[in-house]
């Protein structure tokens, strides 16, 4: 059977009725869910994974799969309207879009937001549906020194987000991935700055200190400005939300798309790192960049496309090697091997069934998220009516749930309120945060993919140069600083000359 | 250590900021200088507490501190510039510092945003002495009232009905474990929980 | 600094509190409320899929829900902590591997095997050096044979340095067969090297890999083990290859804090042997190439001390 035939039978199995239910229930929890600040996509997945043992092995994959693509949109419903990123991924939605909100187009920014998510969802649904075989043969040609060449490409990418302080951006991100630091190393099992505290040995995970860094500094400020977030009604022409809208900038939700669909299949890098990079380059190509981070619909659309792209990028490696790249598939990994699937090439020959449904599933649900976003999002837009007090206390409580519930820890919860109070503290001195967690995200990922490239070179350091793909990736992330850092050297030495003369 | 690094009032006085415009200018104008100096001194200490228990043997590879004082080393350079950028700035009349403070349009009232924070923190201490659904009600009906929601007919519903609504999600449907406090608290979860239905 | 000082000392006064709760547990209507377990690993790994299926398993016979909470964390040990100091009152197990009792022998967390009272070792495995199936060499002796004549070339993927993967690499060099020991940390990052030809070969319990092997992308060339194993009967032992490397099975078990009251162990150990006795069990296990017959009492409790004193051996010659 052509791979045509099957996606259609796929078709015909996910619209049946349960299967149907299955996805929009997963859809609106994964929504709802990636909305509430605090709880992210993931810890969703593996709160639903207890209900997915009385379900079919296809069901569960579409109940995750649902709430995967709903969640990695709905952390940015929270982003836009209050400025609380509801998951990591969700970061960038807070620079471009939380300004729009704050002009009172709160409902266009949202309408950008949902419609790129959406189609970078659509296009890599479609890419993991059609491509997946050429795709997966392609991952497996790249090896650690590559993974790592692109851990650097985003970390160099914090620097284009850099308003106009290069050196304390650096400072920033340096410091994040020295938090990153923080617990086991990932090749001797030697536990590093735990100052005694067996708990420090487990580490400091990013989600943790960015529930910390953005929720909780922005409670308190909440209460401190005594701001109002009740959405402004729509204050002249540009409020409405309009087709055109979108038609603008198509240009950056495919490139959004497209680089989403690459960085979804590097092993632990996922759908934030994917939303960074994707702002970083979008800011350099957009002719606005000056104006970048104060509602400009490209930084708000070129991220929103990209980290909803990941996701059908991400399950390539899942299906077809059976090798969960991030913590949302190794997730769906446990919910199959309970089930006693293995995914992987032979699940391709024994249940293809099963695989194409599981496509057909993630291209109905992109579609359909267009109006699960739209649908939740005017709830919390609702919700905001509620005076702040109300809305701040639920959102400290949900942050350090969501806190403790990345590990079941209470120690994350502590370390969380800690990040609270120093990101109140950065916030109020303005030294930023978002390096910060980049690095504490990124840095891991960069050592261990360094350390495992040199130990399986017998330590040679050129071989990050020497093999083709890293090198080019290490080449563009050269170009990348240079590129970036063209304006404010220029900048300088102009300001610089106008002193001297 | 910090003395060393805080530049002579005298200069200070005539680095002032022509913008000088808020009430926290004087705050802001020091942290800027005092901040990457604790950074570069932070980042050469803690090169030397990599390891608890001493360092380890290493037979292969660069070992588990090579990275961590790669990363330092770099914080402590860049810190050490940064550094150096401010304390030039601070000598100049018209030079600004790196860090500006958010131009909140709004007042910022301090002392309500430090009371807040104690509370969040004095929150998370107790979360696991006294256990999860007496400890959120309570911080619920508090933070109300610190936040100026004082209605009695609207805190008390708020507190008990969300943390209520709190515990089926999160303890009931999610199986989460959240904490139960210690002692008494315990028993009193145990009592709670079983009386809700949830256990 | 001030906030670890006000954790710690919370965290004393916690553990203070768990202590005298502790003896206050009796099995009269045990158990009346849900029993968490506590997989000591993130979703999707070995332990957690073991864990998943036993909750799933006990909860009939012990007739309440068994939730399960992945508290994953300096290699096993921040879950192991947690069971630790919760209260000795049996509404906590958590799972407790091999891989845990490894990195006790390499200084890692503070928790020692009297700390916990074993339920039952309900799986282990041998491990095998497998090769990818299209690579160069087909047989043990082969591999061997080239990695005598160039020492360091043959590249293996493992879980780390102090590992059990280490100390069999040691083992091997030091009969003279050197290979390079590559740390991957991420399992799934390690199970694509070999399958990409980005390392030569993979330490690993077959288990974990089980669907390579059915997808002839892995081929197993020597267990590691006195005899062979029963699923595959054609791949040599090192012991019969003249290097005897065994007692380093990969196992898994449940456990509970010391100090919790026998009849509350019994009717726990009661619970989970007759969920591995199950036909559902029989069929899990085997698709992990790790069916047992479980360990229980003085035994299992000695299998993790000698392990972890074999291991602290090994590491420290």
């Amino acid at each position: 059977m052509s791979s045509l035939e099957l996606l259609a039978g796929g078709f015909h199995a996910a619209f049946q009725f349960t299967a149907f239910a299955t996805i929009v229930i997963g859809l609106l929890v994964g929504v709802v869910a990636g909305a509430l600040p605090g709880i992210s996509f993931v810890n969703a997945m593996a709160m639903a994974l207890p209900f997915t043992y009385v379900m079919e092995p296809t069901q569960s994959m579409l109940f995750l799969g649902g709430i995967y693509v709903g969640g990695v949109f709905g952390g940015s419903i929270s982003a836009i309207i209050i400025n609380v990123p509801g998951t990591p991924a969700s970061l960038p939605a807070t620079w471009d879009g939380y300004p729009m909100t704050r002009r009172g187009e709160v409902k266009r920014a949202l309408m950008i937001a949902v419609t790129a998510s959406a189609t970078g969802g659509l296009v890599s649904a479609l890419v993991l549906a059609f491509l997946s075989a050429p795709f997966a043969s392609f991952a497996l040609k790249f090896s650690q020194p590559e993974f790592f060449a692109a851990t650097v490409l985003g970390l160099v990418s914090v620097i284009a987000i850099a308003k106009d302080q290069p050196i304390i951006t650096v400072v920033s991100l340096l410091a994040g991935i020295a938090v990153g630091t923080v617990g086991v190393d990932p090749l001797y099992g030697q536990a590093r700055f735990s100052f005694g505290i067996p708990q420090m040995e487990s580490g400091i995970r990013f989600v943790v200190v960015m529930i910390g860094l953005f929720a909780i500094g922005e409670v308190v400020d909440l209460i401190a400005t005594n701001r109002d977030l009740r959405p402004k009604h729509s204050e002249g022409k540009g409020a409405r939300p309009r087709l055109s809208d979108i038609f603008k900038v198509k240009g950056a939700i495919l490139r959004g798309t497209g680089l989403g669909c690459m960085i979804g299949m590097i092993p632990g890098a996922g759908a934030t790192p994917g939303a960074v990079i994707a702002y970083g380059v979008e800011k350099q190509v957009s002719k606005r960049k000056a104006e970048f981070g104060t509602g400009v619909e490209e930084g708000l659309a070129a991220p929103e496309a990209a980290k909803n792209a990941t996701t059908g990028a991400a399950m390539v490696p899942l299906l077809t090697l059976g090798i969960p790249g991030s913590a949302a598939t190794a997730i769906m990994l446990a919910a199959m091997m309970l089930h006693g699937v293995n995914p992987g090439p032979l699940l391709f020959i024994m249940d293809p069934s099963m695989v194409y449904t599981i496509f057909a599933a993630m291209i109905i649900a992109n579609v359909l998220m267009i109006g699960a976003g739209i649908g939740v999002a005017q709830i919390f837009s609702t919700l905001m009516r509620t005076p702040p007090a109300i809305l701040a206390a639920f959102i400290i409580v949900l942050s350090v749930i969501g806190a403790f519930g990345v590990r079941n820890n209470i120690f994350d919860v502590y370390v969380c309120l800690a990040f609270g109070v120093l990101g109140w503290g950065m916030k109020r001195i303005g030294f930023p945060s978002a390096p910060m967690v980049l690095g504490v995200i990124l840095g891991p990922l960069a050592e261990r993919y360094f350390l495992t490239s040199l130990a399986n070179s017998h330590q040679d350091w050129t071989v990050f140069f020497t093999r083709p793909i890293s090198g080019t990736i290490l080449f563009l992330a050269l170009l990348f600083v240079a590129w970036s850092m063209w304006a404010p050297i220029t900048s300088m030495l102009s300001r610089l000359r106008y002193r001297a003369g | 250590m910090k003395t060393e690094v805080v530049p002579p009032s005298g200069r200070e006085a005539s680095g002032a900021s022509p913008t000088g415009q808020d009430r926290a200018t004087g705050l802001v104008r020091l942290m800027p200088a005092l901040l990457p100096a604790v950074l570069v001194v932070l980042a050469l200490v803690l090169q030397h507490f990599v390891f608890w228990r001493g360092s380890p043997a290493v037979t292969k590879g660069l070992g588990p501190d090579a990275w961590p004082d790669l990363i330092l080393n770099g914080l402590a350079l860049f810190s050490a510039v940064w550094l150096g950028l401010e304390l030039w700035v601070l000598g100049r009349a018209g030079r600004r510092s790196a860090l500006r403070a958010p131009d909140d349009d709004e007042i910022y009232r301090f002392g309500k945003a430090v009371a807040g924070i104690a509370l969040i923190v004095l929150y998370g201490i107790l979360l696991p002495l006294t256990g999860f659904a007496l400890t959120t009600a309570v911080f619920i009906a508090v933070w109300c009232v610190y936040g100026g929601v004082r209605k009695p007919l609207v805190v008390l519903p708020v507190s008990l009905i969300g943390t209520w609504v709190l515990l089926w999600v999160f303890m009931g449907i999610s199986l989460m474990p959240l904490s139960r406090g210690r002692g008494v608290f315990d028993q009193f979860s145990i009592w709670l929980l079983k009386t809700l239905g949830i256990y | 600094m001030t906030i670890f000082k006000k954790t710690n000392a919370v965290l004393g006064a916690a553990i203070l509190a768990g202590v005298c709760a502790a003896g206050a547990a009796f099995a009269e209507g045990y158990p009346d409320r849900p029993i968490e377990l506590i997989v000591t690993f993130g979703p999707g790994g070995g332990a957690d899929v073991m864990g998943r299926q036993m909750a799933k398993l006990v909860e009939a016979p012990l007739g309440v829900p068994i939730p399960v909470s992945n508290v994953a964390g300096a290699s096993g040990n921040a879950g192991l902590t947690q069971l630790r100091t919760n209260a000795a009152d049996g509404y906590t197990m958590g799972t407790l591997i091999s891989l845990t009792v490894a990195s006790w022998a390499s200084g890692l967390g503070d928790n020692k095997p009297e700390d916990f009272r074993v339920i039952a070792v309900v799986q282990s495995s041998p491990s095998f050096l497998f090769v990818p199936s299209n690579g160069p060499h087909k047989t043990a002796q082969d591999l061997m044979a080239y990695a005598k004549e160039h020492p360091g070339e043959i590249t293996v993927a493992t879980s780390g340095y102090g590992t059990q993967d280490d100390v069999t690499l040691k083992l091997l060099e030091k009969a003279g067969i050197k290979m390079e020991n590559v740390p991957f940390q991420a399992p799934a990052e390690r199970y694509a090297s070999p399958i990409g030809g980005h390392t030569q070969a993979i330490y690993e319990e077959p288990g974990d890999v089980a669907q390579f092997i059915q997808a002839g992308q892995l081929t197993p060339l020597v267990v590691f083990s006195s005899e062979r194993h029963p699923e595959f009967p054609d791949v040599p032992t090192s012991k019969e290859l003249g290097i005897d490397i065994s007692g380093l099975d990969n196992f898994r078990s449940i456990a509970v804090a010391a100090g919790t009251a026998d009849d509350i162990v019994a009717k726990l150990e009661t619970a989970v042997t007759g969920a591995v006795a199950s036909d559902e069990w029989k069929a899990f296990c085997q698709k992990t190439y790790s069916c047992i017959t479980p360990v229980t009492g003085a035994a299992a409790q000695s299998m993790i001390s000698d392990f972890r004193d074999l291991i602290a051996a090994q590491l420290g010659s």
